[in-house]
């Protein structure tokens, strides 16, 4: 574990992906501060004005906003739209700053929950076999059939708009990976002595799958699934470009990027006029999913060679 | 002394589905094991030792399934238990230890972990009792300094420290009956010896049974009270220990007698038993050793033997003991 840790730190790498990590949480844990909540609602981004077009950076928020906030009994804690306000009025630097918190929840609960589905399904029908076994790959394939970006678009438009239900659906197509990753290392890692050697002491089968092979064989999936962090989040963030996601004016950065949608391009005559609506969400999501790339690559790279007999 | 009969294989058949047919693995195998005696299962590589002693402690997964027979332990039969009260016999009453220490460890826990893992499995201890009792076995097994090996992960220990550690992991919560799969065929020489005296000091102290699968005859030799020869799947020979050696009566076991080195004959080249061991999915017809066997005639290709008790306590799978104890009078058959 130490060497790992070591590995992780020494790797230039991963390093760039550990301290954008770390940005990150910074960000999320001090979403507060740096962008206070002007409604009650704080992953509700507030909006500056009443405008249907962009506005540049540093825009300041219209009167009647003010007075609205006002009216409503808020404090105007800030007035600036640092990066800007998309279309609506909505202030980008408050979408993209709370978005990294939307971006961990989402990011952080579906793999997890994928993981365990898959590893769960994954090291049962290796270790039973059988017709088990077959059944619950031939599953496990039907899943995989789908393609995941529609499937999970699917699946959001059935269940509804929402964080949640974008969560379950990419919950619900995304565990096969896993459960492939842990059935092929178990199916090798079960022939090995001693888990016939555990099994003649005596111990469940429960127990030999929990306690001697899944800590044998579980270090691929952990590096697949820190690769998966960064995807999970780019396929919500898809989900809500294309509306079936964060309903409207959630904090989350594929809401920010869809907001940009019609201005892209920019007005005639002004190309890229813009930017910045594409731009701040764009790159929020460009750094997150690389630093959980780095760090997953490097992962692969330590623990590769088999750690087998230097643990 | 009227010895007490602690496990009786009774025609015990375990087969293989595999998707070419079906392996006769172990095809009607006999055998008696009693209190505090150890029995050597011999045989070369693929004659079904293994699988016999997998199919007693019920550890076959498929295609291996066990098709009939009796293995009566205690007075019970096992393969008519459930699979819960199966898993509170191993590693309680009977319990195994396997060919190669380096496998047969778990590689990412310490050895007080593993030797624990049974204690609290069967013997319901919490940590601290568990971790002192592995202390007190590591120490009886003869391993140095155990306090601080018992924290060591088994890539530390040298092989013969490993099989010494599996062989506390075994004897951890005073089995009945120990089978040994090959313990010492790892292990270089020395080492092999060691360990040998290590069992036998530890069978007796705890007056354990031993069912001791080798091909080699020096260990049997060496452990064995009484013999069980195994060839295709079948018991050939099964006798007392100097019987097999003084007085062996089945081809197959004067092959394997004549093919080990010997210091007190010279010889210029070992006895090879000629041919292969028969592929199992076609298993020759009448005696399965025919095809290998000098002595083989028409009825041997025709007709399988029976196990016959030739004199007490003596029992051999062969149409022509009476030619074979003829070519020993003459002196063409050497036993030991």
């Amino acid at each position: 574990m130490k060497r790992i840790l070591k590995k992780l730190f020494s790797n230039v790498s991963s390093l760039v992906g550990i301290i954008l990590l770390l940005f990150f949480v910074a960000i999320a844990i001090f979403a507060p501060i740096i962008a206070p909540p002007l409604s009650d609602d704080p992953y509700q981004v507030p909006r500056m004005s009443w405008d249907e077009d962009p506005q540049p950076p540093g825009f300041p928020m219209s009167d009647n906003m003010k007075e609205i906030y006002q009216y409503m009994g808020k404090k105007v804690k800030w007035t600036k739209a640092i990066f800007g306000t998309a279309q609506g009025g909505y202030d980008i630097f408050y979408g993209v700053i709370w978005g990294t918190r939307t971006a961990f929840k989402v990011g952080i609960i579906t793999v997890v929950a994928a993981m365990l589905i898959g590893v769960f399904i994954g090291s049962v029908s290796a270790y039973f076999g059988g017709w088990l076994d077959e059944t619950l790959m031939r599953i496990t394939d039907i899943f995989l059939s789908f393609p995941f970006l529609v499937a999970a678009m699917v699946l959001t438009t059935i269940l509804g708009r929402g964080l949640d239900k974008v969560m379950i659906a990419l919950i619900t197509f995304g565990w096969m990976g896993y459960a492939r990753v842990i059935r092929g290392s178990i199916l090798s890692a079960k022939e090995e002595t001693y888990v016939m050697a555990a099994k003649a002491l005596g111990v469940r089968d429960g127990r030999v799958i929990w306690r001697h092979l899944l800590p044998n064989t579980i270090f691929p999936v952990l590096v697949q699934a820190s690769m998966n962090i960064g995807s999970m989040v780019v396929t919500a963030a898809a989900l809500s470009f294309l509306g079936v996601g964060a309903p409207l004016g959630y904090a989350d950065w594929g809401q920010m990027v869809s907001f940009a949608r019609n201005w892209i391009i920019g007005k005639p005559g002004h190309a890229g006029q813009y930017w910045y609506t594409v731009f701040y969400p764009g790159l929020f999501i460009v750094l997150f999913v690389l630093a959980w790339n780095l760090i997953g690559d490097t992962l692969r790279d330590i623990l590769d060679p088999r750690l087998r007999g230097e643990l | 002394m009227a010895k007490e009969k602690l496990l009786e294989v009774k025609d015990l058949k375990t087969y293989f589905f595999t998707e070419d047919g079906v392996v006769k693995a172990v095809d009607g195998v006999d055998f008696e094991v009693y209190k505090g005696e150890t029995l050597g299962l011999v045989g070369e590589s693929g004659c079904g030792k293994s699988v016999t002693a997998f199919s007693i402690m019920r550890l076959l997964d498929y295609p291996g399934k066990t098709v009939g027979g009796k293995v009566i332990f205690k007075g019970e039969d096992l393969l008519k238990k459930s699979e819960e009260e199966m898993r509170k016999i191993r590693g309680k009453e009977i319990a195994m230890i396997f060919q190669e220490p380096m496998t047969a460890l778990n590689p990412v826990f310490t050895i007080g972990y593993q030797i624990s893992e049974a204690l609290k499995i069967h013997l319901h201890m919490n940590d601290k009792e568990a971790m002192e009792k592995s202390v007190e076995l590591l120490k009886k097994v003869g391993i140095p300094i155990p306090e601080q090996r018992v924290h060591e992960y088994p890539h530390q220990l040298s092989g013969g420290m490993r099989q010494r550690a599996m062989i506390a992991m075994a004897m951890s919560c005073n089995p009945t009956l120990l089978i040994a799969d090959e313990p010492t065929t790892a292990l270089d020489v020395t080492i092999q010896a060691q360990i040998l005296e290590l069992m036998k000091s530890l069978l007796q102290e705890f007056n354990a049974s031993l069912i001791m699968i080798t091909h080699d005859l020096g260990v049997i030799a060496e452990i064995a009270d009484r013999v069980a020869v195994m060839y295709a799947g079948k018991v050939v020979e099964y006798t007392d220990i100097r019987t097999i050696f003084h007085n062996p009566l089945h081809p197959y076991t004067f092959g394997l007698l004549t093919s080990i080195p010997r210091l007190d004959v010279e010889l210029r080249r070992l006895n090879a038993i000629p041919g292969f061991v028969p592929d199992p999915l076609h298993f020759p017809k009448g005696c399965k050793f025919n095809p290998r066997c000098r002595f083989a005639t028409d009825r041997c290709r025709e007709e399988e033997p029976p196990l016959v008790k030739v004199e007490e306590g003596h029992l051999v799978r062969c149409w022509h003991v009476d030619r074979v104890k003829e070519e020993v009078k003459k002196g063409l058959l050497v036993g030991v």
